[in-house]
């Protein structure tokens, strides 16, 4: 649609020639960027190796050439750390630029390997599968101290995994929708407690203004934990009243959020769990048996729901 | 016909929105930006993506509570009626889609694209009803017919993607029913359909009248790229001869015309690679990715020497090496490519791909309550799944 834009702008005045130049270069294909292509199959190339060398090394545990491979693999990952410190810019609170287009992706898969190489040790050594939670907290710190360091988004979503897992909290895919999320019993108690005190680092840490950008991320697994886990709660039943309490908590703070960093995603999320919080509530107490009651309930709710976001629109403009 | 929404103020937003993102990159000053977007204003209402799915979301709740409340009025009579209702209730819809919300200069909100998909069921479910939902032919008629509605006039993206594959539809099981040689030249037929689809898009691509519906035109241009592949890949046809046209295959058979197939689920992803590069065609390109990995797999799945996580692991230095190499090779921008960044685009930001990160890799840390069985750890990353 877009194609002719640059044209039209500058034949309008809206555009300097110089600029023109430039913009109509790209968007009429004379250049193109496969920037996302390269991007995707650096990622791709980090994720199968990672993945294939690590089933590798779990497969051939004990056999010859295996360690071999495993030294391959520590040489490997010491390497992708010793080129991340080569190359590091110094640390600072704010975004850095990575200091080139490789960079992240040495990060990445050094941190990758680092696991390989880690679940490796411990298996094969065992002097840490007593302390099989210790190595995963140590993991946890190596990777917030890397994430930091190197300022790696990815890298620290994998830390807070890490932390997570020493809490036997699993945050996987697999996970979500087999719907043993919390397999052992009351852990959703233990993702409640987490995932505030998570949030409550990364709020405070967001105040001094250290690594601002990381707060989306950080954010974003609190709330997930949080609803996910009061939720579970709220439907074991017994003391779901303090469940409900909890939700609606999580709920102002998501909205509060959301107004203050500009950005709804965490809104979407409080609106799914209140609702599911709401309607479990009022099945509980006012309306067992009164099918009508139903339909009215989320035609209300829900058309007033709509109707309260689009009246104040302008609390909900986002800063892209 | 036209679509239902105004023209110019489609066009403006479009605008806007381009300019939004020139400044982000620095092509264009700040005061540049608000001069645009001051002499290219639409009143639409279109907020932000989440606040789009979250209206999304709760549109749909709230619009199934009124089907509800029409069900249990309808619930006693017959068939035929509950068929008919569906019908009017659904057509209904589209009156209140129009009149209620994008009179309202609503636009692609959450809430139209729900009511929007809302209609189209019920009248595609009415009309099916009605005919017992025996009439395959029927019902991917009328699938066709009400996309094609929805996808031109509201400019959906996604009633365009099942528009095009209810055509797929209809042709396989033109051809299906029709037995005997027919369903044996039907990945012939594809081919022969989507190739002019495929050109007939691109040069309507070209014309300023119809730059209103170019998102629209780039979905049918990616979904013919990739039908005509999956017509010509060895697997789906192979697989699906087996399962449709209950072909029994003995030890050291083929099915007729293999080599054909085997040619075209290698030629096909060259020629979409080859042709990409020449016409510095993204979209050939990015679909010649997607079907590589799917050639691959497909001679995988049919010639493996087994050691699936050796082939992870080459597979991994390979796309490693290439996309190296080929950063490398654009350092200075060749051949009209570069490895630079010229605009991003929505899903390149940073919280994405960290949170795609830590789902592919992350959820594979040994937990402590596994800690009784040693053995049990999977480590390694997104291919943890499988049982080890």
């Amino acid at each position: 649609m877009t194609k002719e834009v640059p044209k039209e702008l500058f034949e309008k005045g809206f555009i300097d020639e110089n600029q023109f130049r430039k913009l109509d270069a790209i968007t009429s294909g004379k250049i193109v960027s496969v920037f996302y292509e390269l991007r995707t199959l650096l990622y791709l190339g980090v994720m199968l190796f990672t993945t294939g060398a690590g089933i590798l090394i779990y497969l051939n545990i004990g056999e010859l050439g295996h360690l071999l491979s495993i030294v391959a693999l520590s040489v490997i990952t010491i390497t992708c750390f010793w080129y991340a410190f080569k190359y590091a810019v110094d640390y600072t609170h704010e975004a850095v630029k990575a200091p080139n287009q490789y960079y992240d992706y040495v990060v990445l898969l050094g941190s990758l390997l680092f696991i390989s190489v880690q679940g490796y040790i411990q298996f094969q050594y065992g002097f840490l599968t007593e302390n099989l939670g210790f190595s995963t907290l140590l993991t946890a710190v190596f990777f917030f101290f890397v994430a930091y360091r190197f300022d790696h988004v990815g890298v620290l979503s994998l830390a807070i995994t890490a932390l997570a897992s020493f809490w036997s909290i699993s945050v996987s895919p697999q996970k979500w929708y087999s719907g043993n999320f919390f397999s052992g019993s009351h852990l959703y108690n233990t993702a409640i407690i987490f995932s505030t005190v998570l949030s409550g680092i990364a709020v405070a840490l967001t105040r001094r203004e250290i690594k601002t950008h990381f707060t989306f991320t950080y954010l974003n697994f609190c709330f997930l934990l949080f609803f996910v886990g009061s939720i579970s709660g709220l439907f074991e039943g017994e003391l779901w009243s303090i469940y409900l309490l909890a939700i609606y908590t999580g709920c102002v703070f998501a909205f509060y959020v959301a107004r203050w960093k500009k950005s709804f995603l965490f809104l979407l999320y409080a609106f799914v769990a209140a609702y599911i919080a709401t309607t479990y509530f009022l099945a509980r107490t006012i309306f067992a048996d009164a099918i009508e009651i139903w339909f009215l309930y989320s035609i209300a709710s829900c058309g007033g729901f709509i109707y309260f976001i689009i009246k104040y629109r302008n609390y909900f403009k986002q800063d892209d | 016909m036209t679509s239902a929404y105004n023209y110019t103020w489609v066009y403006n937003l479009a605008v806007a929105k381009e300019a939004k993102k020139w400044w982000k990159h620095g092509y264009i000053e700040q005061v540049q930006l608000t001069a645009i977007q001051q002499s290219y204003q639409a009143p639409f209402y279109h907020p932000n993506f989440t606040i789009r799915i979250l209206l999304f979301i709760a549109a749909l709740f709230a619009s199934s509570g009124i089907t509800g409340f029409f069900t249990l009025m309808v619930a006693d009579t017959g068939r035929d009626f509950i068929s008919f209702a569906c019908i009017v209730y659904g057509v209904a819809s589209f009156f209140i889609l129009e009149k209620l919300f994008i009179a309202k200069n609503h636009f692609k909100s959450g809430v139209t694209e729900a009511i929007l998909y809302h209609s189209c069921g019920f009248v595609i479910g009415g009309i099916g009803g009605i005919s017992d939902f025996n009439n395959v032919h029927g019902i991917l008629f009328v699938c066709l017919m009400v996309f094609s509605f929805a996808a031109f006039r509201y400019l959906d993206l996604l009633s365009t993607m099942a528009a095009i594959l209810a055509l797929a539809g209809i042709i396989f099981f033109e051809f299906y029913s029709l037995g005997g040689i027919f369903q044996q030249i039907i990945p012939f037929v594809f081919i022969i359909v989507f190739t002019p689809l495929y050109f007939i898009t691109k040069s309507l691509q070209k014309k300023r009248e119809l730059r209103l519906w170019s998102n629209n035109l780039l979905i049918i241009e990616s979904i013919s790229l990739i039908l005509i592949y999956v017509a010509g890949n060895y697997l789906v046809v192979r697989e699906l001869s087996v399962a449709m046209l209950s072909l029994t295959l003995q030890e050291g058979e083929d099915i007729p015309f293999a080599f054909i197939f085997y040619g075209l689920t290698v030629l096909i992803p060259i020629a979409y690679m080859y042709f990409g590069i020449k016409k510095k065609d993204l979209v050939l390109i990015r679909v010649s990715l997607a079907v590589i990995a799917f050639s691959a797999f497909t001679f995988k799945y049919y010639f493996s020497l087994g050691h699936p996580e050796i082939t992870l692991t080459i597979a991994g230095i390979i796309l490693i090496g290439i996309a190296i190499g080929v950063m490398h090779y654009l350092k200075t921008p060749r051949s009209g490519f570069t490895r630079e960044n010229l605009l991003s685009e929505k899903w390149g930001s940073m919280n994405v791909q960290a949170f795609m990160i830590s789902q592919t890799m992350g959820g594979n840390q040994p937990g402590v309550d596994q800690s009784s069985m040693p053995g049990e750890g999977n480590f390694g990353g997104g291919g943890s799944t499988n049982d080890f």
